[in-house]
Order: structure tokens, then sequence, then C-alpha cells
């Protein structure tokens, strides 16, 4: 299990595929590990890329400050990974709480990238995303990790994928639950007490984006997508046909080709980002198809774009 | 090593000589935080959060009480060498760079509250073939859960803008406690077979 040092705290990170390859840096969300990208790892490496997976600070196991991680820290804990990958191309993409990582790392070090995925992403706190925090905060405590989890699976994942699951959640919970102590989780929840909106700083984002949201996504619904959208220029935003919130866990298959055909593009110089909308394959390989022209993307009804 | 404890007999029982050694340190370590909350409690409380204490001076007794009652002791040669190591490890030692000294004891007795209730995981030892109606696993899952909500005044007090101005000291004496009690945690389980999590060690 490799590590990396920053400062006194350690980075366990894993790092796979051809040294002289492009690399894809994917990043965690809360409560994750770096063992849930292992089917990214095998499907993004037969496609030629090298995969770095790490744990963030407060997970799994990296050290796990006691009383305060600040998102900086994980994102100088990031900064150290893409350094140790040499000066090849590299894809960043994160999920969730990791995608604000990797935006904060976008916003500050553009010129490394040469591809940014956010997916599930925010660079902002709605009202709902604030108060759907403070609740899982407060799930936290009195319950516990197992709790936590118990509010996230039926949140963030679909009908489809729970109902053979549901006479064994236990064991889907289980990794999860041993690996994550309380106090760091909560940690990472309470390094949103002084967040001030990324918004205002997206514009510096100069990457090919592709920002990836899930059709039923509940807890960063497209309006928050949209942010991104709009202020990164060189952006596209694709959604995932009937995924939630954390549809990398669910859709892998899909989310990997997703991530290696966006690589490809650039690569190639075919990527065009046009903050174009764009609605992903139901499976791997399918073909993209624009948001039908006229109609509002942020509706869940089919409306008519007012004319701007 | 194993990670878990075991190996369970037939009825998905921990072993009596693991029960022994778990629960000595727990009974020793809850047992310790009890009298430094009782000795320390105001008699008077001026915040809110204080009733918190409250509760967990009563909570510590409560885990002691359940874990003399749930293990199934057996005769430990071991059990009164460690216990003086693990009481002297207890006492409660100023934080450095406080000049407050009461402040500095308080601190320190609220860092190793912390480490007690963060970094112990009594219920991720067990294994998932563990008897559910068996007292000493039943145990090891309520100290488990209660520590979510015991960990809160700690994190409330050594978070708190009162020591911002001496966050690194605070900081510090966390992490020292932290390392403390990771170090016997680990040393227990290793005396029974069980490898320490990655990030304990």
């Amino acid at each position: 299990m490799p590590f990396l040092s920053h400062g006194s705290h350690r980075i366990r990170y894993e790092l796979d595929g051809p040294t002289d390859a492009p690399a894809y840096v994917l990043v965690n969300g809360l409560t994750q590990y770096s063992e849930l990208w292992a089917a990214y790892r095998d499907a993004l490496i037969g496609k030629g890329f090298r995969v770095a997976t790490f744990d963030l600070l407060g997970q799994g196991a990296s050290t796990k400050p006691e009383l305060f991680i600040s998102q900086h820290d994980q994102v100088e804990a990031l900064e150290h990974l893409i350094e140790a990958l040499g000066s090849g191309p590299i894809f960043l993409g994160g999920i969730s709480f990791g995608a604000l990582i990797a935006l904060r790392y976008a916003i500050l070090r553009s010129d490394r990238l040469s591809g940014l995925v956010p997916m599930s992403a925010f660079a902002e706190m709605s009202p709902q995303l604030l108060l759907l925090g403070n609740a899982l905060r407060t799930g936290l405590i009195l319950g516990g990790t197992s709790y936590l989890q118990d509010l996230l699976l039926p949140m963030n994942l679909s009908d489809a994928w729970l109902k053979p699951l549901l006479g064994n959640l236990d064991a889907v919970k289980r990794q999860g639950w041993l690996i994550n102590d309380v106090y760091a989780v909560q940690n990472l929840m309470e390094s949103f007490l002084d967040f001030e909106p990324l918004t205002p700083q997206l514009a510096s984002i100069k990457t090919p984006t592709m920002i990836l949201n899930g059709e039923f996504d509940f807890l960063t619904p497209r309006s928050l997508h949209e942010t991104l959208r709009t202020h990164i220029a060189d952006s596209s935003l694709v959604i995932v046909p009937n995924a939630y919130h954390a549809f990398t866990l669910e859709k892998a298959a899909l989310t990997a080709d997703l991530l290696a055909r966006f690589a490809e593009d650039v690569l190639a110089g075919r990527w065009q980002g046009r903050q174009a909308v764009w609605i992903a394959p139901d499976e791997a390989g399918g073909e993209m198809t624009p948001f039908p022209a006229g109609f509002d993307h942020l509706r869940a009804i089919p409306v008519q774009r007012a004319a701007s | 090593m194993n990670p878990f404890l075991g190996p369970l007999d037939s009825l998905g029982r921990v072993p009596a000589l693991q029960q022994t050694r778990v629960a000595s340190f727990l009974v020793s370590l809850h047992g310790a935080l009890a009298r430094q909350l009782a000795l320390t409690l105001p008699g008077q409380f001026n915040a809110g959060w204080q009733t918190e204490l409250n509760t967990q001076l009563h909570r510590e007794t409560e885990i002691v009480s359940l874990l003399l009652r749930a293990t199934s002791w057996m005769p430990d040669i071991m059990v009164f060498y460690n216990t003086l190591i693990w009481e002297a490890a207890w006492v409660p030692t100023p934080t450095a760079g406080i000049a407050d000294r009461r402040l500095a004891t308080t601190i320190d007795i609220a860092a190793l509250g912390h480490a007690a209730h963060g970094a112990i995981r009594p219920a991720a030892l067990l294994p998932v073939e563990a008897s559910t109606d068996d007292p000493f696993v039943a145990a090891l899952r309520r100290i488990e859960f209660e520590s979510s909500r015991l960990i809160q005044a700690q994190i409330y007090f050594l978070k708190s803008d009162e020591l911002k101005s001496v966050r690194d000291a605070v900081g510090a004496a966390v992490n020292d406690r932290h390392r403390l009690v990771r170090k016997l945690w680990a040393d227990v389980l290793e005396s029974i077979g069980i490898k320490p999590r990655a990030d304990d060690e």
C-alpha cells in the first residue's frame, strides 16, 4: 500500500498503467475509498491510460486529522499526487466532494490539466444542499457512519440498483463503515463551515471540461451543474440517463467509457465544449445525443426554453 | 494476524481471552474518563454544551458497568501489568504551551476523550458472523454507537473559538493523545492476534 507524504500526513494512493501514458486522476466523494474506482482502473488501463486513485485526508487509509481538515489541504494532497505523475497529460475527474476538490485544483492549476471531469458537482451551496448537508451531519452524529450510509444509499442510487441488494445492504455498507471514522467524516463535512462559492473563480478554468450530471440527481441537481457549464468556457454538460448522484458506482462501465472518449477527443484535438448540453447513451459505446433544441434542460418536463 | 476478533465459537461468541483483554482496556480507559469528568465537572454549568459533559460522565460509567456484566472474563496474568501501563497513560498532563494550568489540564482530558471515542472502534473488530444475541458483541456495538455522540462535547470544546488562539497547542495535544491511545490499543490487539488498521500503524 503506497503512501505520499503531505507534511505530517500520509496519503494512501494507487497508481497503475503504463508510465508514459496519459493519466487519469480520480477523486473520491464523501465516505468513499480508492478501491471503489477498481472498474475504472481496469477499463481505462485497457484503453491505454494510466490511472491514479487515492484516499482523501480523513478517509480510508490516509491520515485522519483529528480536529480540522481544510479543503485547501485536500487540494495540496492532490497536487502532490499529480506532481508524482510527471509531465505527461493529466485528466482529472472527481465525484461530489471529490468534484469540488478537482474544481479547486483546476482553478489554481488549469495549466497543468489536459481535461477536467466534475461529476455530481457543485460550486456553491444552494439552500437545499446546505440543509441536506446539515441533516446528513446530524445523522452522522446521532447514528454514526452506518446511519449516514442509510441516508445516502436511497438518496443517491436507483431502485434498479438497490432492489436486488435489499436483503444484503449490510454487506454493501460494511467496507465503507469499517474504514470511515465518525470524527473524520465529520471534519470533512465541517470543512464547509467557512465555504465560499467558487462560482466567481470558475472562469479561470480554461481546460476542456466535461460535466457529468445524473438525470435524477437529488443531492446536486441540474441547476448546480448549470453553474459550471455557464462559467467554464470550454465545457459541455452531459446528462447521464436514469442516473442518481452516485452514478460512478452504479454505472461504472458507462462512466469509464465517457471518461475515455472525452480524453481521446481532447488528445486528438476533436473536443469542442461550446457549453453544449448532451445526453449520454444508456450503455457504454452508445451515441451521445444533443439535448433537444428549444427545450429547457433544467426542467424535468419538456418545457420550451424561454427566449433569451 | 487477523483484522477481526475470533475464531468465534459455534454460537458466534468471541474467545474469552480476547473478551478479557479488550474489556480490560476499555474499562480502564472509560473508567479513567468517568473519574476525570467526575472531578473536573463544574458544580454549576455556564454554557449549554456543558450539559453534554454531564451525559458523558454517566455514559462512561455505564460503559464500565456494561462491560463488567457483558464480558466472559477469564484469568489473565497480563491484566495487572497492562492496567499499570494504561492507568499511568491516562493521568492528565497539562497541555504544553498554555499558561492557565486548569485550562491546560481540561484540554488534555478532552483530548483523551476525543481519542477514546474517535480512535477506538470496538465494533469494527467484530466479524460479520458474530452473534447479535451475545452480550459482549452487543456491548461493543453499543459502545461504538454511543461514541459518535459522546465525542461531540470534546469536538465542540476543542474546536471552539475560545481555544482559537492556542489552536496549535490544542491540535498537538489531541494528536498526542490519539497516538498514545492508538498505540496502546494496537498493543492490546496484537497480543490477541489482531492486526491494527493501516491508519492505526
